[in-house]
């Protein structure tokens, strides 16, 4: 068996570089497929380690199995634009949100791995009269509720985020913002891999390559997994397979509020610091951008989803040019600049827009799902809750809302406010 | 996309409003199976059919001639395989 990964600090740091390449191991084992495990997690992407690791850490369940059908953070985990923030208008939401952002505070500790957290700010801008008081109702809502948020006026907003100062003629000018200072970026990658690490530490097997293809029952029980590397037993399932859950309904023979749609992102090549912040522009109609500088010198920018159902991970032309065009509005410095790399994750998208953590059809298996455009800044608390509802048998609190009933019961959590679409009609 | 009147047109033309339930998906899940009133129209209104291999949708053309459309598609290929007029309509 393979040695696990060492803990990091400065000392270490120390120790490698005096002892060379002997001193790093892989981050997480690469154990075999056992026979039967207490949980078995399908998905090895940030909702599904982290379930993984909370299972092991607070809860003591040590014979659990993360099993992937490709590669550890593989989908949506680094395919996002790695934006953390919590400034949700629905009580449900933005308690739930704001517990992840906590979480995500600390999680490099927690973890013993550098999680690049950067509470640069989180700038929602309003471009008209209208949209500043439907950003102040949301920023009295997130202060009553004890989260930060701040409603700054064009004076102020020009010194905060000084790119945005010179005074151009804008199709939409901009009047104000609200902001998150506690929101900013996580590296998405590192999220993956230090939950990765961790849980392999603590004794939890992540298989890679190996498929889930179908579920075994008997009465209202799961028993075992069937997948490509054979059959596992499983004492309780979860599947948090993102943009792959409409298959896992199939499965299931469970028909799901869901259809999976694209969310393109898109990179642009480096260039000297410019923007300390995260901008998200939505302009009227659907041009939509949310645009953030890497630590590289890259421009991070990301839009609205492509609007219709599609498994390529390629996305639409059009939605590409909406996004450039977004951008270049709100920050017209960044009109030459060549993007660099351009791709799509696969959206699990909801009819109300938010998540399902939930038990679907069988006592012992869970479904945690339906995390649109807003999975990354939810993993922390998502993992965690999940994995109490897995261990305890019944839902945290702060989860409680996102049950799959709620759409028989009319007990919607419509964020967005569309109806029961993934994009306004 | 090839709209049935104006023909092929570009894809930012036409929006896409919903999955259609059970039309020859075969994945024997989905909307029409239940009886009661109250679950039915749940199921109307939020359950999708959500297929890797073949989706059937409602499109609407609406920066042409606003028709509504029943649209066969291969989401994993970004194939479209046929179009027609919703409702079945000449």
């Amino acid at each position: 068996m393979k040695r696990a990964s060492r803990h990091y600090s400065a000392w270490s740091l120390l120790r490698a570089r005096l002892s060379g390449a002997g001193f790093w191991r892989p981050l997480w084992t690469g154990n075999r497929l056992q026979q039967a495990y207490d949980v078995v997690v399908v998905g090895a992407g940030g909702h599904g380690l982290a379930t993984a690791y909370h299972l092991a850490k607070d809860h003591g369940i040590k014979r659990v199995a993360v099993v992937e059908k490709r590669l550890v953070g593989y989908g949506n985990v680094g395919r996002n634009t790695t934006i953390v923030r919590s400034n949700y208008l629905l009580p449900e939401n933005h308690y739930f949100y704001e517990d992840a952002l906590r979480r995500y505070e600390g999680l490099g500790r927690e973890l013993n791995y550098n999680i690049m957290y950067s509470p640069r700010g989180v700038v929602d801008l309003a471009l008209s009269d209208d949209d500043f008081p439907v950003l102040a109702r949301r920023g009295n809502a997130l202060r009553l509720a004890g989260i930060d948020a701040e409603l700054m006026d064009r004076a102020a907003l020009e010194k905060f985020v000084p790119a945005l100062a010179p005074r151009r003629r804008r199709r939409f000018p901009i009047v104000g913002a609200l902001v998150q200072h506690r929101g900013g970026t996580v590296r998405h990658d590192a999220v993956a891999w230090g939950y990765a690490r961790a849980a392999s530490a603590l004794g939890v097997d992540i298989i890679e390559d190996c498929e889930v293809t179908g579920l075994h029952t008997t009465g209202n029980s799961a028993t075992a997994v069937q997948t490509s590397q054979g059959e596992v037993q499983a004492g309780a399932v979860v599947f948090a397979t993102a943009g792959h859950t409409g298959l896992v309904g199939k499965m299931l023979g469970v028909p799901l509020p869901i259809e999976t749609h694209l969310l393109q992102a898109m990179v642009t090549e480096p260039v000297k610091p410019l923007l300390d912040t995260v901008l998200v522009y939505v302009a009227p109609g659907h041009a939509e951008s949310y645009i953030s500088q890497s630590d590289r010198g890259g421009m991070v920018l990301g839009g609205h989803i492509d609007g219709f159902p599609s498994y390529t991970r390629e996305g639409a032309w059009h939605r590409l040019e909406d996004v450039v065009q977004a951008t270049v509005e709100v920050l017209p410095q960044l009109g030459q600049l060549r993007l660099l790399r351009h791709w799509a994750g696969t959206n699990d998208m909801t009819m109300d827009g938010s998540p399902i953590i939930d038990r679907v059809k069988y006592d012992n298996v869970f479904l945690n799902a339906g995390w649109c455009y807003g999975g990354f800044k939810a993993i922390p608390a998502s993992g965690a809750a999940c994995a109490s509802f897995v261990a305890k048998g019944t839902p945290p609190d702060l989860i409680r809302a996102y049950c799959l009933s709620r759409f028989a019961t009319g007990h919607l959590l419509d964020e967005p406010g569309y109806g029961p679409y993934p994009v306004k009609l | 996309m090839a709209c049935p009147f104006c023909g092929l047109r570009p894809l930012e033309e036409f929006l896409f409003r919903k999955t259609v339930p059970n039309v020859g998906t075969g994945s024997g899940v989905g909307v029409g199976a239940d009886a009661d009133a109250g679950a039915s129209a749940y199921a109307q209104v939020y359950l999708r059919v959500d297929s890797a291999e073949r989706s059937v949708e409602e499109w609407q053309h609406v920066a042409g001639c606003r028709a509504w459309l029943v649209v066969d598609r291969n989401p994993s290929k970004g194939v479209v395989r046929s179009v027609a007029l919703l409702g079945g309509a000449q």
